[in-house]
Order: C-alpha cells, then sequence, then structure tokens
C-alpha cells in the first residue's frame, strides 16, 4: 500500500500527456505513474487540469499526444465502456447520477452494464438471467450498505441529499468492478464531520477491495490524511509541479507559492 | 360488436408499433418521427410472406418484424455511430418513412409481385382465415405477449442500460453501456415491434396503401408515448388505445382532434414534462397509484 517505489511496474502511467482545446493547451507533457494499489491525490488551483486529466483517462476527451499505459498497454482510443470494463472506474466532480433511478438501481446498473445473459434469456426470463439477476442484487445491496446507503436503497437517487450522493458515486464505481478508482472531488460541498467520514469510507474501500486510487480534491485535510503514506501530485497549468508525500508538498517553495500560499491567506 | 372488433384491431396494432415507441423514445430517449415506416416495412414484407411464399401467419410475422428490425440497423448505425445528437436521429428517421412511402407509391411490382404502387397491395390472406381464432382474438394474443416481453425486456439489464443512456448519455458510457449496441438494440425491438403491427394491419385490411403510414400515423405513435409518460409501459399503452379508439367512438369530432392535439401536446409539456404516466412501471402496484392519482390531480 504504501509503495514509495516508482520501480516497480505502474497499473496506470501517463507520458507527456497533452490536450489542446482549440488554441488552449488544457494539458501540457503531463507525467503520472501509479502502482498498484496506491492511493495517489491530484491537487492543483482551479482550472489547473485536474479534471481534465481524468477526462483523457477515461477517453471522454480525446489526448493531443501522450501515452496513457495502463499495465503496459496502450489505452488511447479506446472507448470510455471498453475502459470501464478493463478495470477503470470513476465518480464526477458534478454528481452525474441516473437521477430517477433509485440508489439500488445505479448501483445494479453499473454490475451488469455489459449484460450477463442473452437477449432471448431476457425476454424469457430463464432460470439463468434470473439468478444473475438475483447475484447482481445481493452485490448492490452489499455495495450500498459499504457506503452506508442501505436504508436508502429504494430512495430515487436525485432526492438524496448531496452528501449521500456523492457516496452512491462511490458506490456506483466500485460496482464496476474497478482496479483503479479515479475519484473527481468526493469531499466537495462536505463540511469537516462529513470529511472525515468520507476519509474513513475511501481508506476502508482502498484497504479492503485493493483499489488503485487517483483522488482529485480540494480540502488539503482530505488529502493529506489520505495520500500520508503515499504520493501527491501537483498540477499548474495543465504540468507537473510538484510530485512527493504531504509534507514535502507541503514545505516546497513552488508549491506554496502557486497554491497552499493563497489558500493559507484565506484560512 | 363488428364495430367494437375493428377498433380493437386497429388500437391492437397501433399499440404494437407504440410498444415499439415506448422502447425507443420512453426508455432509451431517441425520438423517431417516422416510425410508420418502419410499419409499412412489416406490413408489406408481411403481406409478401403471406401472399407470394403462403406462410402461416406466425412466420409471417415474426419474418416482417426481422425485416425491418435489420432495415432498422441500417438506419441507426451511421447515425449513433457518428454520434449524431437525438434530433437528427429523428430527422434521418423522417427521411426514412417519407423516401420509402414514395418509393411505395412508384413501385408496381417487383418481378411477379405486384405492389400496386399507390394503388396499394391488395388480395392478401385475411387475418379471420390464417388462423382458427377471431381475428379480434389474434391480435389482442400478440399484443399481451408482446406486452410482456417488452415489459421483460424493459426490466432486464438491456432494459437498464436503455434507461441509463436516457437519463445520462456519458455517465452510461463511463460506467460501461455500449452506446452503440444499446442504442441499435432498442432501435431493433422498437422497429420489430412497429412492423408486427403494420403486418396484422395489412391482414386485418387484406389490402395496405403507402399512404397509410404517412407522416400523420408517425406523430400519432409519438404522441402516444410523450401523453403516456416516458420509461413506462402502461402509460403508452393506455394512450395507445385511446388515439385510436377516441376519434372512432366521436367521429363526429374527429375533424378537431389535432386542435385538441396540439392543446393536449402543450400542457401535458407544460404541467406533465414526463407524461401522464411517466416512470410508471407494469406491475400490480399501478392499479392502485392510478386509483389515487386520478381524482388528485384530475387529468384527462
Amino acid at each position: 500500500m504504501d509503495s514509495q517505489t516508482p520501480s516497480s511496474t505502474p497499473i496506470l502511467e501517463l507520458r507527456d500527456l497533452t490536450v489542446d482545446f482549440g488554441g488552449v493547451r488544457a494539458v501540457n507533457s503531463f507525467n503520472m505513474a501509479v502502482a498498484p494499489g496506491e492511493l495517489v491525490g491530484l491537487i492543483g488551483p482551479n482550472g489547473a487540469g485536474k479534471t481534465t486529466v481524468f477526462n483523457l483517462i477515461t477517453n471522454a476527451y480525446h489526448a493531443t499526444s501522450g501515452q496513457i499505459l495502463m499495465e503496459g498497454k496502450n489505452l488511447r482510443g479506446l472507448s470510455p465502456d471498453r475502459l470501464c470494463h478493463r478495470g477503470i472506474s470513476r465518480t464526477f466532480q458534478n454528481i452525474r447520477l441516473f437521477p430517477f433511478m433509485t440508489a439500488y438501481e445505479n448501483v445494479e446498473l453499473s454490475i451488469h452494464s455489459a449484460p450477463q445473459y442473452s437477449l432471448f434469456e431476457a425476454f424469457v426470463r430463464l432460470p439463468r438471467a434470473r439468478r444473475k439477476q438475483q447475484e447482481s442484487r445481493a452485490r448492490a445491496h452489499q455495495l450500498l450498505e459499504t457506503v452506508g446507503l442501505e436504508k436508502f436503497a429504494h430512495a430515487r437517487a436525485g432526492s438524496l441529499p448531496y452528501g449521500l450522493q456523492r457516496r452512491l458515486e462511490i458506490a456506483r464505481a466500485m460496482a464496476a468492478s474497478p482496479r483503479i478508482l479515479l475519484l473527481d472531488e468526493p469531499a466537495a460541498g462536505m463540511n469537516e464531520d462529513e470529511c472525515k467520514d468520507l476519509v474513513n469510507l475511501i481508506r476502508q474501500i482502498h484497504e479492503s477491495q485493493g483499489y488503485t486510487i487517483i483522488m482529485i480534491e480540494h480540502h488539503m485535510a482530505v488529502v493529506m490524511d489520505l495520500c500520508r503514506r503515499s504520493r501527491i501530485y501537483v498540477m499548474q497549468l495543465g504540468a507537473n509541479l510538484a510530485t512527493g508525500g504531504p509534507e514535502q508538498i507541503q514545505n516546497d517553495p513552488q508549491v506554496i507559492k502557486a497554491y497552499l500560499g493563497e489558500r493559507k491567506n484565506v484560512h | 360488436m363488428g364495430y367494437l372488433q375493428a377498433i380493437t384491431i386497429l388500437s391492437g396494432c397501433n399499440l404494437l408499433a407504440v410498444m415499439g415507441m415506448a422502447v425507443l423514445t420512453g426508455y432509451t430517449g431517441l425520438f423517431s418521427i417516422g416510425h410508420a415506416g418502419f410499419m409499412a416495412l412489416g406490413a408489406y414484407m408481411g403481406g409478401i410472406l403471406a401472399k407470394e411464399l403462403g406462410w402461416h401467419l406466425v412466420p409471417c410475422l415474426l419474418g416482417a418484424g426481422m425485416f425491418s428490425g435489420i432495415i432498422s440497423l441500417g438506419i441507426g448505425y451511421p447515425a449513433f455511430r457518428s454520434r449524431l445528437r437525438g434530433d437528427y436521429f429523428a430527422i434521418a428517421t423522417l427521411g426514412f418513412a417519407e423516401a420509402l412511402r414514395l418509393l411505395l407509391n412508384n413501385i408496381h411490382s417487383i418481378g411477379k409481385i405486384r405492389l400496386g404502387g399507390a394503388y396499394g397491395y391488395m388480395d392478401l390472406p385475411l387475418l379471420k382465415d390464417m388462423t382458427f381464432l377471431p381475428d379480434w382474438a389474434v391480435v389482442v394474443l400478440v399484443c399481451l405477449i408482446a406486452l410482456w416481453v417488452t415489459h421483460m425486456f424493459v426490466t432486464s439489464q438491456y432494459g437498464m442500460n436503455c434507461i441509463a443512456i436516457r437519463q445520462d448519455e456519458a455517465a452510461a458510457q463511463m460506467m460501461g453501456v455500449d452506446l452503440l449496441r444499446t442504442k441499435l438494440l432498442a432501435l431493433f425491438v422498437s422497429a420489430f415491434l412497429a412492423a408486427i403491427g403494420g403486418a396484422l394491419l395489412a391482414f386485418y385490411f387484406g389490402y395496405i396503401n403507402p399512404s397509410f403510414f404517412g407522416i400523420q400515423r408517425s406523430s400519432d405513435l409519438l404522441a402516444a408515448v410523450v401523453f403516456g409518460g416516458i420509461q413506462s409501459l402502461i402509460g403508452p399503452t393506455i394512450t395507445a388505445i385511446l388515439i385510436v379508439a377516441v376519434p372512432q367512438l366521436l367521429l363526429t369530432f374527429a375533424i378537431y382532434r389535432f386542435i385538441v392535439y396540439g392543446l393536449l401536446f402543450v400542457v401535458v409539456m407544460v404541467f406533465r414534462p414526463e407524461g401522464l404516466f411517466g416512470y410508471v412501471q407494469m406491475n400490480s402496484r399501478w392499479i392502485t397509484r392510478l386509483w389515487r392519482r386520478n381524482p388528485a390531480s384530475g387529468m384527462e
């Protein structure tokens, strides 16, 4: 878990990742290497290109140049659904649940986004289709329990309070059985208590499921706490600014100048 | 009694096509304004299979459905693949239906098959001669089977993927839903159902004419789903029957139907954008829910 060893084969590696939107270079030769089972933070001032990096990894945006490698294999050009089946799952900065489905259905959908029985079996509900559906039902409820939403299983996702929607997004992302989990500002809009709960939740799923997690987060307390034994990548203007453990980052003069310095004045 | 039977048959045929529309528009969020084209394909193909090849009713219906479904993939594949936005797909279906109607208007015969152009395709086997059941019973039976199968589809993992696409396409794809495949599947199912409706219509009249399948019918089908409600089978089922039955029963007012349609469209869009029975699933609960909701909101 606390792999400070970039020498082991990275599960995800970004090499000179670049994307241009018209004349704007949103991500500029960004490099990142994440070891299996690592929990890496990705921070940077607003507009630094953090979410764009996630969108490039999941191919929601097409990279202009550079490489995205998963265990050494190129991922560029694969559609988002293929990437999901390869084991990359994510949450969204601005929550994107299926608002008119129940919490349970949101999670269940993600479990079987590639249906596990044939169309014919679906039409006539052969025992196998029914059994598959029961299996995914059990797993969906288990996941809801993990994030503490079992009571809200049959509530419409869009009607849940904000914090719970974020948790539901995590459950939905987990339902796809990912190996790499991309969390985009999971603590956004949460108060301090909720943040603490969230830190516990993320730590728990990281440790119990063995996911590799990359997390974008603005709450410094959350990032520093979760990444205290691993590394944090700092982005500025689409490029790498610094990389290192929480202490190292907090004392990096460049980071302080670009990012933490500003925040210190606020608090 | 004969009159009531006729209404049953006509609304049954309509219902089959509307069910198809419900899968495509109500569940997957793809708008088609040319669904009558798929009915026409089914009607002509069913007619050819029955009259020229002498097939029995069930293989005729399945053959007509398959034919229409396969053609629909030919329209859907380029439209969905190039990531045309939803409205462009709707235009594509409109173009398809109109082109098909004009073609059928002008093709008098294919080899020995005399389609009759604008005069219509005549002397088709009649539904009542094709089975031992009365014709209205056949239609009701086919509708019930189709309703059941469609219900199974929309509640299956495939149907859930369709629903996810309608609610948030990008999120659905990120969660692993194959957009192209799922959309094509929904289109196929809906074209299949529409074709069966068209084929039954052909066998009921024993005669079909391209003008049966004009834009008017397409908009009737779309209206049934918009009124009936998205993500619901039971809502469109009710409105599909109403849309055929009400103008027939109030024949004197039939000419005012479009004015009423227009008004209803606006009212529904403003006050219940999800349709009258939007998100109402087909199960035993809807009866009680219907009971409770009807007096409360005083709709229709």
